[in-house]
């Protein structure tokens, strides 16, 4: 059952015929006032046709083209977006990466610290825990101790030794 | 990439066992020295070069003779060994090695009487050097050296 803006829209179109067409007709309260309004309709859709036609396109060919590419996309099979197959770093790869590294570094630290062994002065000097000499042969003897910045010498300085004659340089 | 880490480790492998036979043996030189002042000086032996700068600046001599010596390849780091001349020896007693060098017991005999015992960490990259007595004009030392 159509409504009756159905069937006046229906009758400004000429769509409606026969004993619709009278029926409706014959319920305009005002068929002149009807009349008036359908030929300004008309006209109305003449002017709208004229002004606003459709512009031809300079590029038909390659807005078609555009046109069958973004429907075959739309509606091709749904793929998930892959990381994998977008990028050789995948999310494993960089993992593995970042493992690695971090076992290197650890190695490497590991090296360095036991090549410096804190506990020790430094392995770069050698140290001198202790020294003594005879009292009864030197009783007057004094040991110091120093090492020299240039070439790291590690020098055990012994005063008041008893002097010996020149006949004990020999080899 | 499992190819890789196994290439990685063997070659971090090799690396450490190069390193660590490479540290395994080393040879210390053990010298009596004696330096003196005169107008010709003999060369330095060639033990003495890369400290004889040192040695001149310490002591104030211009000539440095070794008297007695001995090269000594460390295996175990527990050997011993002397180096004498005539009149003096020097007892090197090796009682292991440690990250830094090795650890030295070192008595100096004038014949048989003992003048001088010292205790060391010998550093592989610090030489040792040790004032003795005055002999005649010149004065007599010892050096220890890690090769």
């Amino acid at each position: 059952m159509k409504t009756f803006e159905e069937k006046w829209t229906a009758w400004l179109d000429g769509e409606l015929s026969g004993k619709e067409l009278v029926e409706f007709e014959a319920s305009l309260p005002d068929k002149a006032a009807a009349e008036a309004e359908k030929r300004d309709t008309h006209k109305l859709g003449a002017l709208l046709k004229e002004q606003l036609g459709a512009h031809a396109l300079s590029n038909e060919d390659f807005f078609s083209h555009q046109l069958r590419e973004r429907i075959a996309r739309e509606n091709g099979p749904s793929r998930e977006p892959s990381l994998e197959a977008s990028t050789w770093w995948t999310v494993r790869r960089l993992f593995l990466t970042g493992v690695a590294s971090l076992a290197l570094f650890v190695i490497c630290a590991v090296v360095v610290i036991r090549d410096k062994n804190p506990g020790e002065q430094s392995q770069y000097l050698t140290q001198i825990l202790n020294a003594r000499v005879d009292p009864a042969v030197s009783p007057n003897a004094t040991i110091s101790m120093f090492e020299t910045k240039e070439d790291k010498v590690t020098v055990l300085w012994v005063e008041g030794l008893q002097s010996l004659p020149a006949d004990y340089a020999a080899k | 990439m499992r190819n890789c880490a196994l290439l990685l480790a063997a070659l971090l492998a090799l690396v450490m066992s190069v390193a660590s036979a490479a540290q395994a043996t080393q040879t210390v030189w053990s010298g009596l020295v004696i330096a003196e002042n005169v107008s010709q000086p003999a060369p330095i032996p060639p033990e003495l070069i890369r400290i004889e700068q040192t040695l001149k600046a310490l002591f104030g001599y211009n000539q440095f003779q070794v008297i007695g010596q001995s090269r000594k390849t460390l295996k175990t780091g527990e050997e011993d060994w002397l180096a004498s001349s005539k009149y003096f020896a020097l007892h090197v007693d090796a009682r292991g090695e440690t990250e830094a060098g090795y650890v030295l017991n070192l008595k100096l005999y004038k014949e048989n009487d003992l003048l001088l015992e010292t205790d060391t960490k010998l550093s592989k990259r610090s030489p040792l050097v040790i004032k003795g007595p005055q002999v005649g004009g010149g004065q007599l030392l010892l050096v220890l050296v890690v090769q």
